[in-house]
């Protein structure tokens, strides 16, 4: 019996959509990008939204959650100043130097963004001109870095980007200082906004990368975000995100890595934004000797809903992988950490754990884990864990004892739970950031 | 470590030459017609003659199975069932319903003497004194003999095969069949539910302690036949039953299925400790033949301070796709899941648990330890969820699994689920292969390899081990020797 789904209205709508801009899309009067965008809205169309039926969003129902469809976000480009970067980020930008490339209302913005006199070190492209003249090296590369199979909100991303920052840092290039994507909007308009980047780290090469999302002045906007990664031989990139987006609004975010032989990758993600957050990062060692370390936290409350799932493939032997992820939830939000270690046949000498950790502050509160193993290898070491709980009475009776009222004992142990994830993060300034925003968080300052 | 040579050559002789319960009994049978129809359905229903609402109740599941689909979410692959080319039921000619031992067919007796199954009531499980089980023993799709009905009767425990339940307590099997495991909760349980055969019923009365272990023996004979047991236990207030059931099957090319369905139900402060042998034919070498096991067992803790136990031995099987699972629906009640499942040659195993939080201050404790060897692939599937009301929920999950060889698969798929902030949950999982530091040691004190794994296996499942009634303990670990038997490399 084949059961013929109907479409859901968002469905219908994402379908016209595509329709109907199609041909105003970047790329659209090349040769490279509508091919690629026809086949990504053919899967789309074949797949739908996922929900609850399919196994890897059962706690995400897209289908169920995503009720309609807004116009695409234009880029209006005078709208935001420097100010608005600090506002949106809460990260102070004149402490934090990095080399900047900001993406705002869903295009590149090139008065918001400084990495001037780094030739030597790196390229960048916008997006939405590496699809209209692609360069072979990004011909060859994008939409290959590790995609995930049969994924809706990749094929989405793909039929409809806008724009993003494409970057190719050269071989043996040691960046002075992070690379810091900013994806902002200025819009107070509900929209849509499709960013893809696509950065590839040549051989030997160490960089810090740092992806910011923000949009406090549009609350419900839909982004759809797509990183591709790829890390030549040795080559060592911190590569971490920041999302406090408004609460109403949808993130949906994919990372691809690839990582080659000897390559060191850290990812870190900590989300405290949007109404409902999907963060994918879908890692797989190409070559041996690999190393990769994928966390991340996530602070919520109200009715958010924060999912972060993550697959690492060892599909080669004397790799190592770690992966933590902590979660608060508050209120009546709900947390989700799905993680996925495989371990092909053959990649023996496997080094993987993951970890889950789930911390509920109200009654109300919701976390779920699926710490998954897959493996087909036999001199592999792999473990996973998770728990799930409120704070320890004991240890809330300890710090009151000592003179410290409900709020700030709470405040302390949860600071100190995710502080454990936040620890993760090698470079010093942004970890600061995240370390006080957490307790602002706890400090009642929440979006 | 590579293998050496004999080991190797050990590895490509697994599973069949281990298998020691694969012969036929060749015994004269009544069959219904091959396939299945609301015929054959009346057909099993006038055999047993049951009541009309039995009859009702198995058309009604008929009908909604038709409805529905096979799971394919399970980490197994085998080819599409041909659910019309199976006969759904068989019965030993001679068993029109002896009523003793003298009664039955010596042919009967002959094979549970092989299998090593005492049904002479004098006798007991070879190398342990002075224990005592009852059996049920079930042969295809009907029950031939019951020991110590009357001694148990005397306690006040019903313990019968099920068509007879069905017959002698209509009223407590209307009451409690298909209350845990409801006619439409999945496909197989559906198909069970339309054409169940025998299984066993044991009703244990309030504040009685059952005097005594009860074992099924189940045994699929007849080529091309589905078994399709139901056993239904209750353990009324303060009751408590140990029970066993072990299933062997004879070396046949094409596969056979056993869809079973297992309720249980624990009154307040019952306890039912449940524990099983599976040793199905697990197939030959090249992964041909073996039995289908889709099995759904499920209890439910519907009193106050009740505990169920899941103790389960999994060797045998070609593919086995079982979950038996608590619902903790009593304040303080207690879930307990206790496996050991080894796949070796082509078997391919998709088990674990549901541990269903529904009451306040309810605990469950998980172990679960897989081993694969051969070309196997070995899942843990489980569910630990607490509901809103769970407040006070405890789970501690730990499931293992070790690797022997390069060419089978072990994956650990849990799923976590807390919806009050109250529920404690831990989960925590490993996948290693047998250390080589262990071995070496084991090795260097004189032991060879093959028994020095045997140690270290034994070690690695020994949290379970110690849970099975005392009767089956030597029994099984005998058995884990005999499915690793050759798979050292």
């Amino acid at each position: 019996m084949t059961v013929q789904i109907v479409k859901t209205p968002a469905e219908e709508a994402l379908e016209s959509a595509f329709a109907a801009m199609r041909d105003g899309l970047s790329g659209a009067a090349g040769d490279f990008a509508p091919a690629l965008r026809d086949a990504a809205m053919a899967t789309f169309r074949e797949l739908g939204l996922p929900g609850r039926r399919v196994e890897e969003w059962k706690y995400t129902d897209l289908r169920g959650l995503l009720r309609d469809v807004p116009e695409p976000i234009r880029a209006s480009g005078d709208t935001l100043s420097e100010t608005d970067l600090y506002d949106v980020l809460g990260i102070d930008l004149d402490e934090f130097l990095a080399y900047r490339i900001v993406i705002a209302d869903g295009a590149f913005a090139p008065e918001l963004s400084h990495f001037e006199g780094t030739d030597a070190l790196f390229q960048v492209l916008p997006l939405s001109e590496a699809l209209a003249n692609p360069p072979d090296w990004f011909r060859e590369g994008f939409g290959k870095v590790n995609p995930p199979e049969r994924d809706a909100s990749l094929a989405l991303n793909t039929a409809f980007m806008t724009d993003g920052v494409v970057i190719r840092i050269a071989d043996g290039a040691k960046l002075d200082r992070p690379l810091h994507l900013v994806f902002i909007t200025g819009s107070t308009r509900r929209g849509m906004v499709t960013n893809r980047n696509f950065i590839s780290v040549g051989e030997g090469a160490a960089a810090t990368i740092l992806e910011t999302y923000g949009a406090r002045r549009t609350p419900d906007m839909l982004r759809n975000a797509v990183t591709e990664i790829t890390l030549g031989h040795g080559a060592e990139v911190e590569h971490l995100k920041y999302q406090n987006e408004g609460r109403m609004g949808l993130h949906l975010s994919s990372w691809m890595a690839a990582i080659g032989p000897g390559a060191r990758y850290r990812a870190f993600q900590f989300s405290i934004g949007a109404g409902l957050a999907r963060n994918q990062i879908f890692t797989r060692f190409t070559g041996e000797g690999g190393e990769a370390d994928v966390s991340g936290a996530f602070m919520v409350w109200d009715e958010q809903h924060a999912d972060t799932t993550v697959v690492i493939d060892h599909a080669v032997p004397h790799c190592k992988s770690r992966a933590l992820f902590k979660g608060v939830i508050d209120d009546k939000a709900r947390g989700v950490v799905q993680g996925k270690i495989a371990v092909h046949p053959g990649a023996q000498k496997t080094d993987a754990n993951l970890m889950a950790h789930g911390l509920m502050l109200s009654e109300r509160a919701e976390f779920d884990a699926k710490p998954e193993l897959e493996i087909y290898a036999d001199d592999v070491v792999c473990g996973h864990g998770a728990t799930t709980g409120e704070l320890d009475e004991d240890m809330l009776f300890y710090l009151r004892a000592r003179g410290l009222d409900v709020n700030q004992a709470q405040a302390l142990l949860t600071v100190a739970f995710v502080g454990e994830a936040l620890e993760k993060v090698e470079c010093a300034p942004v970890r600061e950031a995240f370390v006080a925003r957490a307790a602002a968080w706890l400090g009642s300052d929440k979006s | 470590m590579a293998a050496v040579p004999e080991t190797v050559e050990q590895v490509k002789d697994l599973s069949v030459d281990q298998y020691k319960y694969g012969f036929t009994t060749d015994i004269e049978t009544v069959k219904a017609p091959k396939g299945l129809s609301e015929e054959v359905i009346r057909f099993i229903s006038a055999k047993k003659d049951e009541p009309e609402w039995m009859l009702a109740w198995r058309l009604d599941a008929y009908e909604r199975w038709k409805t529905m689909t096979e799971p394919r979410w399970a980490c197994v692959h085998y080819p599409k069932i041909d659910f019309q080319d199976l006969y759904y039921y068989s019965a030993p000619k001679s068993t029109q319903g002896p009523k003793s031992l003298d009664e039955v067919d010596p042919e009967l007796l002959r094979t549970y003497e092989k299998l090593g199954i005492p049904l002479e009531e004098q006798k007991v499980l070879a190398g342990v004194e002075g224990a005592r089980v009852a059996v049920d023993a079930v042969f295809d799709s009907v029950s031939v003999v019951t020991t110590f009905k009357e001694e148990l009767a005397k306690a006040g425990v019903i313990f019968c095969p099920m068509s007879e339940a069905v017959r002698e307590h209509p009223d407590l099997v209307q009451k409690y069949l298909g209350s845990v495991v409801p006619k439409s909760d999945n496909f197989y349980a559906a198909l069970n539910s339309a054409v169940f055969s025998d299984g066993s019923f044991v009703y244990v009365p309030e504040g009685v302690r059952c005097p005594m272990e009860l074992s099924t023996y189940f045994r699929i004979n007849e080529k091309q036949t589905g078994q399709f047991e139901r056993t239904l236990i209750i353990a009324d207030k303060g009751a408590y039953v140990s029970y066993l059931e072990g299933c062997t099957a004879p070396m046949r090319d094409e596969n056979q299925l056993h869809a079973a369905v297992v309720e249980l139900v624990a009154l307040d402060d019952a306890e039912i400790k449940y524990s099983t042998v599976q040793n199905w034919y697990p197939g030959d070498k090249e992964g041909k033949g073996g039995v289908y096991n889709f099995v759904t067992k499920r209890g439910d803790c519907r009193g106050r301070n009740s505990k169920i136990s899941w103790t389960q031995v999994e060797t045998g099987s070609a593919i086995t796709w079982k979950y038996p699972s608590c619902i903790l629906r009593g304040d303080n009640s207690r879930g307990e899941f206790y496996s050991i499942a080894i796949s070796n040659g082509h078997q391919q195993v998709d088990s674990g648990t549901k541990m269903i939080h529904l009451g306040r201050g309810t605990s469950s404790r998980i172990i679960s330890k897989g081993i694969s060897a051969g070309h196997s692939s070995n899942t843990y599937r489980g569910l630990v969820s607490a509901h809103r009301k769970a407040v006070g929920a405890r789970n501690f999950t730990q499931c293992d699994s070790l690797l022997i060889g390069d060419q089978c698969s072990a994956h650990t798929v849990p799923y976590i689920e807390a919806k009050n902030a109250h529920a404690h949950f831990e989960h925590e999982a490993t996948t290693s292969k047998i250390s080589e530091d262990q071995l070496f040691y084991c090795m260097a004190r004189g032991l060879d390899e093959e028994a020095a794994v045997a140690l270290i296996v034994n070690g690695f499942v020994r949290d379970v081990l110690q849970h099975l009634p005392m009767e089956f303990m030597a029994e099984t670990q005998k058995l884990i020797g005999i499915s690793l038997e050759g798979s050292v490399g």
